[in-house]
C-alpha cells in the first residue's frame, strides 16, 4: 500500500525491544473519552461518554456506538476517525463471511479479523497504528461476549472492562461491583454508575451513549429518553 | 529517509508523538488559520447559510476567480476554509464523488454522506505516511429530504459533526464563543443569514462592503445551493446596519 518510498515499516523495535509507536498509540487511547463494557449473564452492555466540543454541535448527528452486525456492537476510546475505518472494514468482513458460509459470523471470528487489521497497521509499510481501543459486544451461540482490542492487535475476553481517561478508577469500581450472576438491567445501572464516577458536569441522556444486546440477539443503542429513565432509577 | 521510532520524524509524517498526538494533523489545523480568513456557518429552521471573508490581495486580480464557496451539485454546497489549492483539489474530487453517487444509486447524494466521505478521506491522510493531510476545513451544506437543513463541518483530523452553527479559520474560537452565547441565551434560537453576517462582522470588528464577503445559502423552499449576488449581500448589510 502507498508510495514505494514508504515501503518500510514506521513501527520498528527500539533497542530495548519495545514497539514505541504502539505505546504512543496507547497513550492516545488513554487520553480519549472513557468507555466501558459489562458482560451480564443474559446480555452485554457497552457505554461511553459523549462529550462534544461545543453546544453548537448537533448531538443527533453523532453516534459513537456502532453496529458491526445485527448482533455485534462496538464502542471505542481514542481517535474517532480511526474507529470509523475499523468499523467499515469489520462490517465488510462480516458480510463476506456470511456470503461464504450463509451463517452469521461468530463474535470471536469478527474480533479476530478486526484485530488482524489493527496488527497489520503496526507492521505494514507507510502506515501508523490505529489510535483506538475497541470494546466489541456480541451475543451468539456461545452466549454473551465482550472483547477488548488494543492498537497492537491483541485482544482478550473480559467480564467487564474500561478504557480511556478514567480507566483505573473505572476498573476498580467495576471490580468491586461485578458479580457473575448479574442481569442485563443491573449491568446497565452499574455501567451508568461507573461513568458517573469520573464524569465532569451533569450526566444526562444527551452526553452518554449506551448500547445493549440481550438474548434476543439484537444489538441496539438506547435513545436519550431511555437513558434518562435509567438515570432516574439510579438516583 | 525516515526510520520511524519517532526520533524527530513525528513532526514530518503522521506518526504518533510520545504524548500520543499527531503533529502533522495539528500543523494542518494551523495552516487553516494561516490563510487569514474566518468563516461562519449557521443552520436555521428552514435554511442553512455560510459566510466567509473574501480577501483579494492584489487589485490586478480578477475578483470573480477568488472564491472559497463551491457548488458540489445543484443541491450541495461546500465552503473550504484554508489553503486554496487543497480546497480546489478537494472540490474536484467531491464533485466527482457526488456525480458518481447520483449515477450509481439514482438519487442525490445527501449532505451527511458527502461529509462522511470527506472525513474518511482525511482520516486516510492522517494514517498513511505518503500523503499529508489537507489544510482545509470544509463546511458542507444542503437540505436533506428526511432531516431538513443540514450543516456539517469536516476537519483535517477526519472528525465530522453536524452543527447548529459553527466557525472555521483565523477567528474561529471568538466566533464560536459568540454563537454559543446566542444559543445559551435562547436554546430555540434559529440562526438565519443575517445572524451569520452580523456574527462575522462583530467577531472581526469591522463593517463589510458587499464585495468583501461571500455568502452561500440553501433554503427548504428553494433547495438549490446559491451564492448570493453583491446586490443581495448589500441588502442584508443595509438591513443589519439599519437595525443597529
Amino acid at each position: 500500500m502507498g508510495d514505494s518510498q514508504y515501503s518500510f515499516s514506521l513501527t520498528t523495535f527500539s533497542p530495548s525491544g519495545k514497539l514505541v509507536q504502539i505505546e504512543h498509540a496507547l497513550t492516545a487511547v488513554g487520553s480519549g473519552q472513557t468507555s466501558l463494557g459489562i458482560k451480564a449473564s443474559n446480555g452485554v452492555v457497552i457505554a461511553t461518554e459523549k462529550k462534544l466540543p461545543s453546544i453548537l454541535v448537533d448531538e443527533t448527528s453523532v453516534q459513537k456506538i456502532q453496529l458491526m452486525t445485527t448482533n455485534i456492537g462496538v464502542v471505542y476510546s481514542g481517535m474517532g476517525p480511526d474507529s470509523r475505518v475499523l468499523v467499515r472494514k469489520s462490517r465488510k468482513q462480516a458480510q463476506q463471511y456470511f456470503r461464504l458460509y450463509k451463517e452469521a459470523i461468530p463474535v470471536t471470528q469478527l474480533v479476530r479479523e478486526t484485530a488482524a487489521v489493527m496488527q497489520e497497521f503496526t507492521q505494514s509499510g507507510g502506515v501508523r497504528p490505529f489510535g483506538v481501543s475497541l470494546l466489541i459486544a456480541g451475543y451468539d451461540d456461545n452466549g454473551p461476549q465482550l472483547y477488548q482490542v488494543d492498537p497492537s492487535g491483541s485482544y482478550f475476553s473480559w467480564k467487564a472492562s474500561a478504557m480511556g481517561k478514567n480507566v483505573s478508577n473505572a476498573k476498580t469500581f467495576l471490580e468491586k461491583r461485578y458479580t457473575e450472576d448479574m442481569e442485563l438491567d443491573d449491568a446497565v445501572h452499574t455501567a451508568i454508575l461507573t461513568l458517573k464516577e469520573g464524569f465532569q458536569g451533569q450526566i444526562s441522556g444527551k452526553n452518554i451513549e449506551i448500547g445493549i444486546i440481550g438474548a434476543d440477539r439484537k444489538f441496539r443503542v438506547l435513545t436519550p429518553a431511555e437513558i434518562d429513565d435509567y438515570l432516574a432509577e439510579v438516583e | 529517509m525516515s526510520r520511524g521510532t519517532g526520533a524527530g520524524y513525528d513532526r514530518h509524517i503522521t506518526i504518533f508523538s510520545p504524548e500520543g498526538r499527531l503533529y502533522q494533523v495539528e500543523y494542518a489545523f494551523k495552516a487553516v488559520k494561516a490563510s487569514g480568513i474566518t468563516s461562519i456557518g449557521v443552520r436555521g429552521k428552514d435554511s442553512v447559510c455560510v459566510v466567509t471573508q473574501k480577501k483579494v490581495p492584489d487589485k490586478l486580480l480578477d475578483q470573480t476567480s477568488v472564491t472559497h464557496l463551491f457548488p458540489i451539485t445543484k443541491y450541495l454546497g461546500l465552503l473550504a476554509t484554508g489553503m486554496t489549492a487543497d480546497a480546489r483539489s478537494l472540490v474536484q474530487q467531491a464533485r466527482n464523488e457526488a456525480a458518481e453517487f447520483r449515477f450509481k444509486w439514482g438519487y442525490e447524494m445527501p449532505v451527511d454522506v458527502l461529509a462522511k466521505w470527506y472525513a474518511d478521506k482525511s482520516q486516510i491522510y492522517t494514517q498513511h505516511a505518503y500523503m499529508r493531510p489537507l489544510g482545509v476545513v470544509a463546511m458542507v451544506l444542503g437540505i436533506d429530504e428526511e432531516k431538513g437543513p443540514q450543516l456539517f463541518k469536516c476537519d483535517p483530523a477526519g472528525h465530522f459533526f453536524g452543527h447548529k452553527a459553527t466557525s472555521a479559520g483565523l477567528k474561529e474560537q471568538e466566533a464560536i464563543n459568540f454563537l454559543e452565547k446566542k444559543m445559551k441565551n435562547d436554546p430555540a434560537f434559529s440562526y438565519e443569514e443575517t445572524t451569520a453576517i452580523s456574527a462575522l462582522q462583530s467577531v472581526l470588528q469591522e463593517d463589510f462592503k458587499a464585495t468583501e464577503i461571500e455568502v452561500g445559502v440553501v433554503r427548504k423552499d428553494d433547495p438549490a445551493f446559491r451564492v448570493l449576488s453583491t446586490e443581495e449581500i448589500d441588502e442584508h448589510l443595509t438591513a443589519i446596519s439599519e437595525r443597529d
